[in-house]
């Protein structure tokens, strides 16, 4: 039974039905299911699904998340993800014979990488894979939760984005976003906008009308520069929005 | 509380000092997001009460021997601005601010599902501004209103209010003058869904009939406090489902 319609606003600690399948920003007491945080809620038959607002990142396994090298440590460094947990990356990901040498002639203190989560356990320490150094380009933060409209169903509002400004955009699933070239500018105001109205309906469409109109006041459009070799920027684990 | 001075006139014929009826509570206003910086934030206006609260985090826990494997940790300061009383207070923690930072705390642990973030803490700064009494009730409901609003999940918002006792009558939510002279002041804070009680102090001198009297128009109060959140929560997320403003003209 259902208590909620789709695409409802909830608050944490509202009812939303009995005897249904959840996820995990659900809870249940007694056979009733209650949503824990606010934002909107999905119905799909007997499954519902909350659309959380806000929140922190958690690392998951397969997530491409664009960091910050926190500290050197000997065979390791330990990477700032923009959540509340530091995560490791062992040398080996860099160089084969990595016990005799200084790591921080690969990454330094400071130094910003993209990278793929690999592994994480039940208290969210993870190991990150196949590192790419950030050394040119913007980046900017939107609230992890609101990274998957940014993405859009099968990368569709992403492509968009970079079709239409020449930019190239690696999307971090942790709130992290890095572009560089084209009209990053309007990129930038584009994803700020996606952000704030992130679960309107229709918003792919609106914002492709959006982006047509200021692009052609900005002189037209750039020619989109060449991917890198990490392939992060096409390696964005699918969406899990609706 | 000056133990109940009965020279003061704090009731005339069936209204209060500020002409509001037994049951009635002061005026409140809310609002979510006032913060920047912070992850979640809530400012409120609760009769002449002005408090802002920040949450941050789940965020790492230092020093590590402090953090716990199966669970986060939540901890509250709340604290008193030198100019939010009548004659200043003196900066930093005192008995008063560390014990109301500590029930604080727990109620809020009631709700909060702190099992999701293991190893992490997540801190409420409860700033009163201006204070006239029942700024813990303010403080709290302002801060489940700010986890609510920082994406923490939560079992369900936690609403206080106060009740107590003037010139021998109960009444609900006192005032500054009504906490000073009355006879008892009594705040709570429950968890609505279920009318637990998260949250009960007493100062002063009730009988069992008038506790009686006092917890149950608290708990009235309570529910009103809450309806309010409710509708603060789902008018602060207009924007986020495109129901308020548009993509097109919105910046």
């Amino acid at each position: 039974m259902l208590n909620v319609k789709d695409r409802d606003l909830v608050i944490p600690g509202q009812l939303l039905g009995s005897d249904l399948f959840y996820d995990i920003n659900c809870f249940t007491e007694n056979g009733s299911v209650f949503s824990c945080v606010e934002g909107m809620v999905r119905v799909d038959g007997k499954k519902v699904k909350m659309v959380p607002s806000n929140g922190v990142y958690l690392p998951k396994r397969d997530d491409v998340v664009i960091g910050v090298i926190s500290d050197v440590l000997v065979g390791k460094w330990l990477v700032d993800i923009n959540s509340p947990y530091l995560c490791a990356m062992r040398a080996e990901e860099v160089s084969r014979d990595a016990a005799k040498k200084d790591l921080s002639q690969f990454f330094k203190v400071g130094e910003i990488i993209t990278a793929k989560v690999a592994d994480v356990d039940e208290v969210y320490s993870c190991q990150l894979i196949k590192p790419w150094k950030v050394e040119a380009g913007l980046i900017i933060d939107v609230g992890p939760k609101r990274v998957p409209r940014v993405v859009g169903k099968q990368k569709s509002m992403l492509n968009m984005i970079r079709d239409k400004t020449g930019s190239r955009i690696i999307v971090g699933q942790n709130g992290k976003i890095w572009l560089k070239g084209g009209n990053v500018d309007l990129a930038v105001s584009t994803i700020k906008r996606i952000e704030k109205y992130a679960q309107t309906q229709g918003l792919t469409d609106q914002i492709a009308e959006l982006l047509d109109k200021e692009s052609a006041a900005a002189g037209g459009r750039f020619a989109r520069e060449e991917p890198c070799s990490c392939g992060h920027e096409e390696e964005h684990a699918e969406n899990d929005s609706f | 509380m000056s133990g109940g001075d009965n020279d003061v006139v704090l009731i005339k014929g069936n209204k209060r000092l500020d002409g509001r009826g037994f049951d009635e509570l002061r005026d409140i206003k809310m609002e979510v997001s006032v913060l920047e910086r912070a992850e979640g934030s809530a400012y409120i206006e609760w009769g002449k009460n002005r408090v802002i609260v920040g949450v941050y985090g789940p965020r790492e826990l230092h020093p590590k021997f402090l953090q716990d494997p199966t669970r986060a940790m939540l901890r509250c300061v709340y604290n008193l601005a030198p100019f939010s009383v009548d004659e200043r207070k003196k900066p930093g923690p005192d008995r008063r601010s560390v014990e109301i930072s500590k029930v604080c705390a727990e109620a809020l642990s009631s709700v909060v599902m702190l099992e999701r973030f293991p190893n992490t803490v997540i801190d409420v700064y409860v700033e009163v501004l201006q204070a006239d009494a029942g700024t813990r009730c303010a403080g709290l409901t302002a801060a489940s209103l700010a986890l609510a609003d920082a994406g923490i999940p939560m079992k369900d918002l936690v609403a206080a209010c106060s009740a107590g006792k003037v010139q021998g009558q109960i009444v609900v939510d006192l005032m500054k003058e009504e906490d000073n002279f009355g006879q008892c002041d009594l705040p709570m804070a429950i968890i609505p869904r279920k009318s637990e009680v998260v949250l009960l102090q007493m100062d002063g001198k009730l009988s069992r009939d008038e506790f009686k009297q006092a917890y149950k128009m608290a708990v009235d109060g309570c529910m009103k406090v809450y309806e309010m959140q409710k509708n603060t929560l789902l008018g602060s997320m207009n924007k986020f489902v495109g129901v308020e403003g548009g993509v097109e003209n919105g910046d």
